[in-house]
């Protein structure tokens, strides 16, 4: 006697578990313009990769011959595949079944996710669509209820592999509850733009508790998270939310214990570009183009920005120099002369964090006026988040290039420096407690106000100091490494990787804490 | 006719305002400039076409979001 009718069907509830929500749910999903988990997946990673892990995890009912009649597949989808030929983990919710709320062999697989990744040191990717937990089912009379009180806490692991392995999130429909907490728990979050709503409770919720009529679209949609912070991208369609994911991998390690491919570069490191001689203007209140400064100094094309809408004064993104990776920091005078908001504060220091973590070198293009002033910024509580920003840097490990680029002005400045910091400096650098502007009307306020004609006394004062400003004693003093050509800054930068070589080799392995949402 | 709304990105105030209604405008053409913390942000046309409506004065305070300009193509 063999095994042979056992193996059979094991192989029909193999094929029953992928059926998802049957012929009927997946042409639901397909009528709103949205995959289905499982082509979800395979869009996603290199073909032929997925290996499933619970192939044959389901509810089953039985009739009273014990014969097999209702077989509903858990809805949660988890695995690893393969990404660029590296390793992943990737699990999300199949909507197509009881619209992502978990089922009870989902619910297992979706803690599952988290333990995997962090047991195997791999990336997880999270494809999300649900809506959480349910009321139904949780009003059984009798039996056990809740967790064993010993039970370790279920999001331990979702705060435990924050620094442990990348986490990326996509929201690829309504993420609500739960799936919207794992959504801003992670380094790298990005949602579909026309398909997807963020949300902490939907429009039933929100109508019964507050009484307030709003869709979901209206509560979370794109328009509200692209500048919210709870999403760092947007997406035109799930393909494109693929590849943006796909890419941000391509910049960090599998783990923190590990090092992050660097690949060959054909981009040579002594070019120079002869734009950044005169990109940053004479006049210090006419706007420059940072993020073309960024995109001259990087490897041709590496710049991949995050968080764009959030924040706007302060850019940051991964690149490569030379082919290795780094974290991009920079800031855009275009938005409040690159002050930094309450908003920018916290992208920031999220993303100080996310590459101290990962252990990504830093390079920080610096024209930093300042805190965010005036009344919407001290209702924000803005130097408090600003202050977490500095910590972040003043407490970071990685090696960490400084390119003064303008202004770099208060305490906020601060934040652009870590220690051990490799510091060049242009000769359009600015600095100080205070911008000259508003320095002068602070410092000259009883000169100003006795004068005769109190406009032309302050101009006075501020054309002498502007006329006393000079690039060289900052060099001379040893206050910087090198004062420098700017056309000079990407040779220097792909020298400067050279030597940190060493040090990224010592500094894998784990960190006191990671990124924290 | 798609109209396009021009609206602040910063508060701040106008600064000059360099075109009236009526005016021929091509995509990246500075409409007005603001000055927001010291700093002159020109204010762009979004496309091709009709500077239609100019909805701001110069030295007048506007804030995050606030309509400045319609350009009609």
């Amino acid at each position: 006697m063999s095994w042979e009718a056992e193996i059979k069907e094991l192989e029909r509830r193999r094929y029953l578990a992928k059926q998802q929500g049957g012929s009927e749910g997946i042409a639901k999903q397909h009528a709103k313009g949205r995959l289905t988990i499982r082509e979800r997946i395979d869009a996603l990673l290199d073909p032929d990769s997925f290996r499933e892990h619970g192939r044959a995890t389901a509810s089953p009912v039985y009739d009273d011959n014990d014969e097999l009649v209702e077989y509903a597949p858990a809805n949660y989808v988890v695995g690893f595949g393969k990404i660029d030929e590296r390793r992943v983990v990737v699990g999300g919710e199949d909507f197509t079944l009881k619209g992502g709320s978990p089922n009870a062999a989902g619910l297992r697989k979706s803690v599952y996710a988290e333990h995997l990744a962090v047991q195997y040191r791999v990336p997880l990717v999270r494809m999300l669509e649900g809506g959480g937990g349910s009321v139904k089912g949780s009003a059984k009379k009798g039996g056990t209820v809740g967790e064993p009180v010993f039970t370790e806490p279920r999001f331990k692991i979702i705060a435990d592999a924050m620094s442990e392995v990348p986490v990326i999130s996509g929201a690829m429909g309504a993420v609500a509850g739960f799936p919207a907490g794992r959504l801003v728990a992670s380094h790298f979050s990005v949602m579909t733009r026309h398909t997807a709503q963020i949300l902490i409770g939907g429009p039933a919720l929100v109508e019964r508790a507050l009484g307030v009529k709003m869709s979901k679209d209206e509560l979370g949609g794109a328009q509200v998270h692209a500048s919210s912070g709870i999403v760092d991208n947007l997406a035109e369609d799930e393909y494109d939310a693929f590849a943006q994911i796909r890419r941000y991998l391509s910049y960090l390690p599998s783990s923190v214990y590990e090092r992050t491919p660097r690949y060959d570069s054909d981009d040579p490191v002594e070019r120079m570009e002869q734009a950044l001689l005169d990109i940053v203007p004479r006049e210090s209140n006419t706007p420059f183009d940072m993020r073309a400064i960024v995109n001259m100094v990087m490897d041709t094309g590496s710049f991949f920005e995050i968080g764009a809408t959030y924040g706007p004064s302060q850019i940051c993104g991964l690149a490569r120099l030379n082919g290795q990776p780094v974290g991009v920091l920079a800031n855009d005078c275009r938005f409040y002369a690159g002050a930094m908001t309450a908003e920018a504060a916290q992208k920031y220091r999220r993303f100080v964090e996310t590459c101290d973590t990962f252990h990504l070198p830093i390079v920080n293009f610096v024209d930093q006026p300042g805190f965010m002033i005036g009344p919407e910024s001290e209702q924000a509580g803005t130097i408090r988040y600003g202050m977490a920003a500095v910590a972040a840097a003043a407490q970071a490990t990685v090696p960490w290039a400084v390119i003064q680029v303008h202004k770099g002005f208060g305490v906020a400045t601060a934040a652009h420096y870590a220690p051990g910091a490799y510091v060049l400096a242009w000769p359009s650098v600015e600095s100080g407690a205070l911008p000259l502007e508003g320095g002068v009307a602070v410092a000259f306020h009883r000169e100003i106000a006795a004068a005769e004609n109190p406009e032309a006394k302050r101009k006075e004062y501020e054309d002498r100091l502007r006329e006393g400003r000079s690039p060289f004693p900052r060099a001379e003093s040893f206050a910087v490494h090198e004062l420098i050509d700017p056309r000079e800054t990407r040779p220097l930068l792909c020298e400067w990787v050279d030597w940190i070589q060493p040090q990224l080799d010592t500094l894998v392995g784990p960190v006191r804490f990671g990124m924290r949402p | 006719m798609a109209r396009h709304e021009v609206e602040s990105e910063v508060t701040g105030n106008v600064w000059k305002v360099l075109m009236t209604p009526g005016a021929a405008v091509s995509e990246g053409d500075v409409i007005m400039i603001l000055e927001s913390m010291k700093m002159e942000i020109p204010v762009e046309s979004p496309s091709d076409g009709t500077l239609a409506e100019v909805c701001v004065a110069e030295e007048q305070q506007v804030e995050e979001d606030q309509l400045l300009a319609v350009v009609e193509a």
